[in-house]
């Protein structure tokens, strides 16, 4: 199948929510989303963006139609105070029909030639251990398993506790 | 004690620096820092900075053993939930053992929440060793909950040799 992967534009947006979705549904976790096309517009074409995304598109069989868009890539730099510039790919999801075609891998070198052009030394993302192909696709490209590995663990606070903790301190 | 948490300047980077490796020998990694001051002061005050960082400053009177006067930080920078938006993750939390037990560490916690919120930002995430039980305890008094346990996240990571030759299969534009 052809496809093109190219930068996402502040037009992509609708397409980039549906297929937010499209993955939430298929972790059982979809009514969990709650960011809008607004929050994404603002939040990664304002003056500073909190994401970049990869959109991968496929032409339509009808050429005065518009290309389909069938997958993404949702990542932002992050620092590790150890060696510095991190890729930190926060969502990557091809649609289910169009699998198996080598639109994951691509977008995946994509964003490794991306991470070296930026001087980042890393790539780094978090997988649920029980989603074996994902765990699959990772570790036969060379992925290492921190949390396995050296025993790192993902905490949160969520909304109400950070209000809880952002109440200023007795100066 | 007496102490302030301010906004860290590229002055404070030798600081930070040490700081950074006092942290690594705690988690058993010292030979895993690579980088130094200089990537510091280039990557954290440029025009789109990669990390912000608080630190924690005693008065004169009260400096450590060696002289030192900026005696913990905490570094973090923004990141985005498909789910949520915007969220703030803590990348290291870090106070001088001689200067512990003082409400410093929950003074810089507090205070990189605090300007989470300012930033609209929904959840604040940070990543801790299974064996260090004193921060897990510290964080879990505080609300937060163990992701790698609850819902199975594990962190995963392309480095080296690997993420280069992954690099070099990638697609001419």
């Amino acid at each position: 199948m052809d496809y093109k992967l190219r930068k996402a534009e502040p037009k992509d947006v609708s397409d980039i929510l549906r297929l937010v979705k499209e993955l939430a549904k298929y972790e059982e976790m979809e009514s969990q989303v709650t960011l809008t096309e607004k929050d994404l517009l603002e939040d990664g074409f304002g003056e500073t963006p909190f994401y970049h995304c990869i959109i991968a598109e496929t032409p339509e069989e009808n050429s005065s139609e518009d290309p389909k868009v069938v997958g993404f890539a949702m990542y932002y730099f992050t620092y590790d105070p150890w060696v510095g510039k991190q890729l930190y790919l926060e969502e990557f999801y091809v649609m289910d029909k169009c699998r198996g075609l080598g639109i994951g891998s691509g977008i995946l070198r994509h964003l490794s030639d991306l991470a070296m052009k930026t001087r980042c030394t890393g790539m780094m993302f978090v997988v649920a251990e029980n989603n074996k192909p994902s765990v699959q696709f990772y570790k036969r490209r060379g992925a290492e398993d921190l949390s396995q590995e050296e025993g790192w663990r993902l905490f949160r606070f969520d909304k109400d506790s950070l209000v809880k903790m952002a109440t200023p301190a007795e100066e | 004690m007496n102490f302030r948490v301010r906004a860290a300047t590229k002055e404070d980077c030798k600081d930070i620096s040490r700081m950074i490796m006092e942290l690594a020998v705690y988690e058993k990694m010292p030979d895993q820092v690579e980088i130094s001051h200089k990537e510091l002061e280039r990557d954290g005050f440029c025009q789109n900075p990669f990390f912000q960082c608080l630190v924690a400053e005693v008065p004169e009177e009260q400096k450590s053993k060696e002289g030192f006067t900026v005696v913990g930080y905490a570094l973090y920078f923004y990141t985005y939930s498909t789910w949520r938006g915007r969220s703030v993750y803590l990348e290291d939390l870090y106070v001088m053992p001689e200067f512990r037990g003082n409400g410093i560490g929950k003074g810089l916690l507090c205070k990189v929440a605090e300007v989470g919120k300012k930033e609209e930002c929904v959840r604040l995430q940070l990543s801790v060793l299974d064996w260090n039980t004193p921060s897990r305890d510290f964080y879990a008094a505080k609300g937060a909950q163990d992701l790698t346990v609850s819902e199975g996240w594990h962190f995963i990571r392309f480095d080296g040799q690997n993420l280069d030759n992954l690099a070099n299969e990638a697609p001419k534009d």
